[in-house]
Order: C-alpha cells, then sequence, then structure tokens
C-alpha cells in the first residue's frame, strides 16, 4: 500500500548517491500540499532529479555546452537555458556557482498528477567571468518558482524562474 | 551597484611622491572610465529601457539574463537603450561595465499582462452527480510565456449540454489557481471554459451515468430454461447507463450456483438461462443488487 504523506520532507544529499559526487543539496518540504498530497517516491523523485537539474545546469553555465540539458530539463526551461547557453559560447562569458543548498517547497501539486509547482530558495556563490578575467563575484540567496512535470521515468524542469525575494 | 575596483595595480610600487601623483592619475583615470550604474529595481518584461551609464571613455557592457548575453562596447556618460527584446524572459538580470574597472547592478523582469493560459480539466470522463470530482487548473502566463505572478482571477465557465450554466472563480497564487468541482445531474458533453480578460481556453469532458439504480429483473419461463430481462438500466437520476456496461445474473438451483455477465443493448440487459427446479435469480450492476427472482422449470 502507497503511504500518503501529509507531512513529507524529502532530503537528498549529495553524498548518498554514488553518481553524483557534486550533486547539490535538496530539501524538499511538501507539508500540506493541495490538491493532491505527494507520496514518498513521488518526493524523492522530485528532490533527486531537481537535484540533478542543478548539476546539469551549473555544469552547462560553467562548460557552455548544452549537452546534458535536455535529460532534465523540457519546454521553456530548457528552450531559455540553451538559448543562453549558446549566447555565453558566442560572447566568451560563463558563469561559475558553488552550490550550497536549496530549500524546495512544493506549493502545488495537480490533482491529476501532471504538475507540481514549487519554490526554491537557493544559496549560491555565483562567478561571472569572460574568458578567465573575474567580472563579478556574489554570493546571495536566490529565489526561484519552478514548474516540474513528470515523464516516462523521471520529474523534468519545464519552468525556473527566478524572483525577488518579497514574492514569497 | 557594487564599489569599483580600485585603480591599485598601476600605483602600488610608487614611492611617497610618485605614490601622491600617481594616485592623482588614478582617480582622474577612475573618473574617466569607472562606470556608474543607475539601473530601475523593476522592469517590464518585453519594454525596452534605459540604463544611465556615468563616466567617460568606453566600457565594456555586459547584459546577462535567463535566456540572453549581451557583450558590446559602450561609450560611458549617457543613456544606454536595453531593446525590449532583450528583456523578454523574467528573472534576475545583471549588468557589468567594466572600464578600468567593474561596475554590477541587478535589476528584476517581471510577467507583463496574462495572455495564454495552460488549463487542465480532470478527468476526462466523470459519473454524474459526484461531489468533488472535477478539478480544474489554470497557469496563467503573458505573451512571453511568463508565469505571472501578479495575482489575478480566472473565471471558469461551466456549460453543460443538458443544464444550466455556471460560473466559478479562482485567485490565482504564484501564477496557478484550481478549483474542484461537483459534476452536474444529467450525463453528456460538458465544456468548461478558463477566461482571464480576453484570454479563453476551453477543455471538454464527457459527464456519463453513474451507478445504476433501482435495478429491476423480470424472468420469462419458456420450457426448462427461462429469459431474463431488465428494465432499461438507469442511476438515480435518470441517465441511462452505457451500452456495453456489464450486468451479471447469478442462479443458485440444485446443480449449484452459476454467473452469466452480459453487457447493456440499447439500454437493457437479457441472458437466457437454463434452469433445472427450482431456482434463485439475482441481478447485479457494479456494486449495485438488484432484484431476485424465483423460477420453476421442469427437470
Amino acid at each position: 500500500m502507497k503511504r500518503l504523506l501529509t507531512t513529507a520532507s524529502f532530503m537528498l544529499a549529495g553524498s548518498i548517491l554514488t553518481l553524483a559526487q557534486s550533486l547539490p543539496q535538496v530539501h524538499l518540504d511538501a507539508d500540506g500540499l493541495k490538491p493532491r498530497s505527494i507520496e514518498e517516491l513521488t518526493g524523492a523523485s522530485i528532490a533527486s532529479n531537481y537535484a540533478l537539474a542543478w548539476r546539469d545546469l551549473e555544469a552547462a553555465l560553467e562548460s557552455s555546452q548544452a549537452g546534458g540539458i535536455g535529460d532534465e530539463f523540457v519546454g521553456t526551461a530548457k528552450d531559455r537555458l540553451v538559448q543562453r547557453i549558446t549566447e555565453q559560447k558566442r560572447t566568451g562569458v560563463h558563469v561559475r556557482i558553488a552550490d550550497r543548498g536549496h530549500q524546495v517547497k512544493a506549493v502545488f501539486y495537480s490533482s491529476d498528477g501532471t504538475a507540481m509547482q514549487l519554490t526554491d530558495q537557493a544559496q549560491l556563490e555565483i562567478q561571472i567571468l569572460d574568458g578567465n578575467k573575474l567580472l563579478d563575484t556574489e554570493n546571495v540567496t536566490h529565489h526561484y518558482i519552478v514548474l516540474m512535470t513528470p515523464g516516462a521515468d523521471r520529474w523534468y524542469v519545464r519552468d525556473l524562474e527566478e524572483v525577488p525575494t518579497n514574492v514569497f | 551597484m557594487k564599489a569599483s575596483t580600485p585603480c591599485y595595480s598601476l600605483c602600488k610600487d610608487g614611492t611617497r611622491l610618485a605614490w601622491s601623483c600617481l594616485l592623482a592619475i588614478c582617480v582622474l583615470a577612475a573618473q574617466a572610465n569607472a562606470a556608474d550604474l543607475r539601473v530601475p529595481a523593476i522592469v517590464d518584461a518585453d519594454r525596452a529601457f534605459s540604463i544611465s551609464l556615468d563616466g567617460a571613455g568606453e566600457a565594456t557592457f555586459y547584459l546577462i539574463g535567463p535566456d540572453h548575453v549581451v557583450k558590446r562596447t559602450v561609450t560611458l556618460g549617457g543613456a544606454l537603450q536595453i531593446q525590449s527584446s532583450d528583456v523578454r524572459a523574467v528573472g534576475r538580470y545583471q549588468v557589468i561595465v567594466c572600464g578600468s574597472s567593474c561596475s554590477s547592478a541587478t535589476f528584476d523582469v517581471r510577467a507583463t499582462q496574462p495572455a495564454h493560459i495552460s488549463f487542465f480539466l480532470h478527468p476526462s470522463r466523470v459519473p454524474v452527480s459526484t461531489p468533488g470530482s472535477i478539478d480544474a487548473t489554470a497557469f496563467v502566463f503573458d505573451q512571453n510565456f511568463n508565469l505571472v505572478l501578479i495575482p489575478s482571477t480566472v473565471a471558469f465557465q461551466v456549460h453543460p449540454t443538458n443544464g444550466t450554466s455556471f460560473t466559478r472563480q479562482g485567485s490565482t497564487r504564484l501564477g496557478v489557481t484550481w478549483i474542484r468541482m461537483d459534476s452536474t445531474t444529467k450525463e453528456g458533453r460538458v465544456q468548461v471554459t478558463a477566461a482571464l480578460r480576453n484570454v479563453q481556453e476551453a477543455r471538454v469532458i464527457q459527464q456519463v451515468a453513474s451507478e445504476a439504480c433501482g435495478l429491476h429483473i423480470k424472468a420469462l419461463p419458456n420450457g426448462d430454461s427461462v429469459t431474463l430481462e431488465t428494465d432499461p438500466v438507469r442511476d438515480c437520476s435518470g441517465n441511462a447507463l452505457p451500452d456495453g456496461t456489464v450486468v451479471s445474473f447469478t442462479k443458485v438451483d440444485h446443480a449449484g450456483k452459476s454467473t452469466v455477465d452480459t453487457p447493456i443493448k440499447k439500454g437493457i440487459a437479457r441472458v437466457r438461462l437454463s434452469v433445472h427446479g427450482s431456482a434463485q435469480i439475482s441481478v447485479a450492476c457494479g456494486v449495485v443488487l438488484g432484484n431476485e427472482v424465483t423460477v420453476n422449470g421442469k427437470l
């Protein structure tokens, strides 16, 4: 029998996955999620796929190579990220992110299970470089609204929008 | 705006006298090349605006956004026009201007007016008169498919083929709203339209008859067999159960118990059974039990 969790908390630490030495830490809070509650396996899958998405995003922004993006991103999020990476490559600009972890809260899970909206408070140290020249460094909390949708074997990031601090 | 990097490397090896001179040169050079950035805190997506670049001389301008990177040489001391196409995606943008040193600033781009609704209606088929059985979910986006975070009211207009139309409203939070509705009492097509200002998106679901209600059979004996036939099978709202719905007839006689499943055809289910002596025959459809009849066949 599936275990329904009304108060759920899922933790995914980089150290517990052998395949991901640099996997960011994602803490998912699904307390009070509506209109559908989250199941344990779904919560674990969301946290895992979101961590993988950030790992791939960070690698792509640093290398300006979009190769791994399609494994975790679809739709608008993928289109925008690919466009950004293409323009990074053209201009020589690239971004290095030191990921200090994500406090993720699930805020909406559709009744048919086809969409989940999350908010993310991410501790990121971001360096912007032009070639080897460091242009800027910042170390602040970033806030994101995320839409994830399920695929055949994973949850994909469909929309990833950074928002001002006061939005949630 | 962040502080500029000091023009230190040029001056650090000087003597006291030379240091003063070089310091003055550095200050002048900094005034000539460091950009004083003034950017708005928030701008609307897909709208052109300008950034004020104080200072003098040439510098390299960078604009880094969610889906866009701009790098070009600019002349300091005026306003720099940012094209609408540079800020189509919502999110946080970083402006960096590098002359002898780099200055940076950030601004947020927010969504504009709602222009698209992504609308889900679940499930596609639903029994009539079932409380909380229909979920409608709407995500609201602007013309560039940015999620509109400013709360807005979406009207869910429900148009049953058989019945009175009605409207329910939901207010978005973080760009999404959902409502849960009861199915109405009559079977048939139901169109639900999510509407926000002049934006509309329609979906259709099918309401089907619910469980059978008042299931009743009659027996027509014929020698050592009996033909059993239901009355027209309907739910409690009077909707006919669809053809193909299975009705189960169970016979218990001295030979034992046997069950025959038969689909509804043209509104009724009919089956012919052989009976040996006295037999009790009952009928069921889904979770609903009907009446029971007793027949007496020849041995």
